[in-house]
């Protein structure tokens, strides 16, 4: 499956509301065993929020075995490349490092159970 | 910059030149002022008289402050006769005297316009940032970089959009210095500020603010999470100014963050500012910036 990136974001993949959308569609594919490939074809500027939503977020059930397998992106600029690389590395941490994870969690919620 | 109550009903504030980055202390110290006399009362005339050279900075910050004031139920009158001539056609060409009521609509020109964003704009915003900041023909740097200028400023607007909660939203001007060949961005809320929301988790309540902004600048920090890995909008951008040469000044509650000739420092001021102050300068040639090389290897496991 060929998702066309622009057609979510436009020319801007700066904005968590595109990076959920991609997200919910590319997820289901993924965890299917499915090849998906993102063309980012026509997309000039990213940031991190996008990424976070759209790619960073498979990682909290997804294998990096199973995304390396079944995810691939075509004509991503240097930048977005960067940018990706960078959100993919924090994820990592996130979700793989349960200890961090958690201590980031609760931290939150105590808070969250403040008000 | 002064407040002058007056005997009629109006105080009067005297706007002075801002012009250099140390001016930014007068809208502080105006700011200041005016949080402690601020009321539903409240009612301003607001005189230039004494005004020779009001930088963006000090239109963005003026348009936000106005816009506080009415917020709050006080009430903000400009006297656009006390202009000086060059002051009035810059303010008429970026859009602040439309904003503020006047019937001169703004025009395309030399001038980097002033804007409001109440809610998060992505179209607007990045199509400002590209065309009417960057895309103007004084920058000589490639497409590529100013997409990633672009990007990179980007998260200053996020950050500001999801964390700010400032009820007026978020103020921007910039401003084109020919001669330094430098661009500059000012960005504004006035919101509770970053070191507040830092320390809104327990575990940083005893930050100073100076430590709260570091912290905030950490890669994966962040003060939401929602079960989403996240925290990296202003690393990326700290990263970015100081590896090509830029500067970036933010001021936020009484915490400073200055990033110069690739040196990032942290410290205090003396007026705990609710919000946060941003601005940035740019070098407009591309032989400043040091880019990762334009080869994205494919080899490599993306994950």
């Amino acid at each position: 499956m060929r998702y066309n990136v622009h057609d979510i974001t436009g020319e801007f993949a700066t904005d968590a509301d595109s990076g959920q959308t991609l997200y919910e569609r590319v997820y289901p594919q993924v965890k299917a065993g499915k090849p998906v490939e993102l063309d980012f074809e026509g997309v000039h500027v990213f940031a991190s929020a996008f990424f976070n939503f759209a790619v960073g977020q498979l990682l909290s059930d997804l294998s990096t075995e199973h995304l390396n397998t079944y995810l691939s992106v075509q004509n991503l600029s240097p930048d977005g490349h960067s940018v990706l690389k960078r959100v993919i590395d924090n994820a990592k941490q996130y979700y793989g490092d349960r200890q961090y994870r958690e201590a980031v969690d609760s931290v939150m919620e105590e808070y969250a159970a403040s008000f | 910059m002064q407040i002058i109550p007056t005997r009629h009903s109006k105080s009067i504030l005297y706007v002075e030149t801002v012009s250099l980055p140390r001016h930014c202390d007068r809208l502080f110290g105006l700011w200041h002022d005016i949080q402690h006399i601020l009321d539903t009362s409240l009612d301003i005339l607001v005189d230039f008289h004494y005004c020779e050279f009001l930088n963006h900075t000090g239109v963005a910050f003026l348009g936000g402050l106005a816009r506080l004031i009415e917020h709050r139920g006080g009430r903000i009158t400009f006297n656009w006769d006390t202009l000086d001539r060059k002051i009035h056609i810059n303010l008429a060409q970026n859009g602040f005297l439309y904003d503020f009521g006047c019937d001169r609509y703004p025009w395309d020109g030399n001038s980097i316009p002033f804007r409001c964003d109440i809610h998060q704009n992505k179209p607007e915003v990045n199509d400002y940032l590209l065309n009417k900041w960057l895309g103007k023909g004084w920058v000589n740097i490639s497409q590529a970089l100013q997409h990633m200028i672009a990007g990179r400023v980007w998260e200053i607007y996020d950050n500001a959009f999801i964390h700010s909660a400032s009820e007026i939203g978020v103020f921007s001007c910039g401003q084109h210095y020919h001669r330094q060949k430098q661009l500059h961005l000012t960005i504004i809320d006035f919101g509770v500020g970053i070191p507040s929301n830092v320390r809104s988790l327990p575990t940083n309540a005893t930050m100073t603010s100076a430590e709260a902004l570091k912290w905030a600048f950490l890669p994966g920090k962040s003060t939401v999470s929602q079960g989403i890995s996240r925290g990296l909008g202003l690393h990326l951008i700290q990263e970015f100014i100081a590896a090509n040469q830029g500067t970036l000044k933010i001021y936020s509650n009484d915490g400073v963050v200055s990033i110069k000739n690739g040196k990032i420092e942290y410290g205090t001021q003396p007026i705990n500012f609710s919000g946060t102050f941003v601005n940035i300068e740019f070098q407009c040639d591309e032989t400043y910036y040091c880019l990762e090389s334009g080869i994205v290897s494919t080899e490599e496991p993306l994950f």
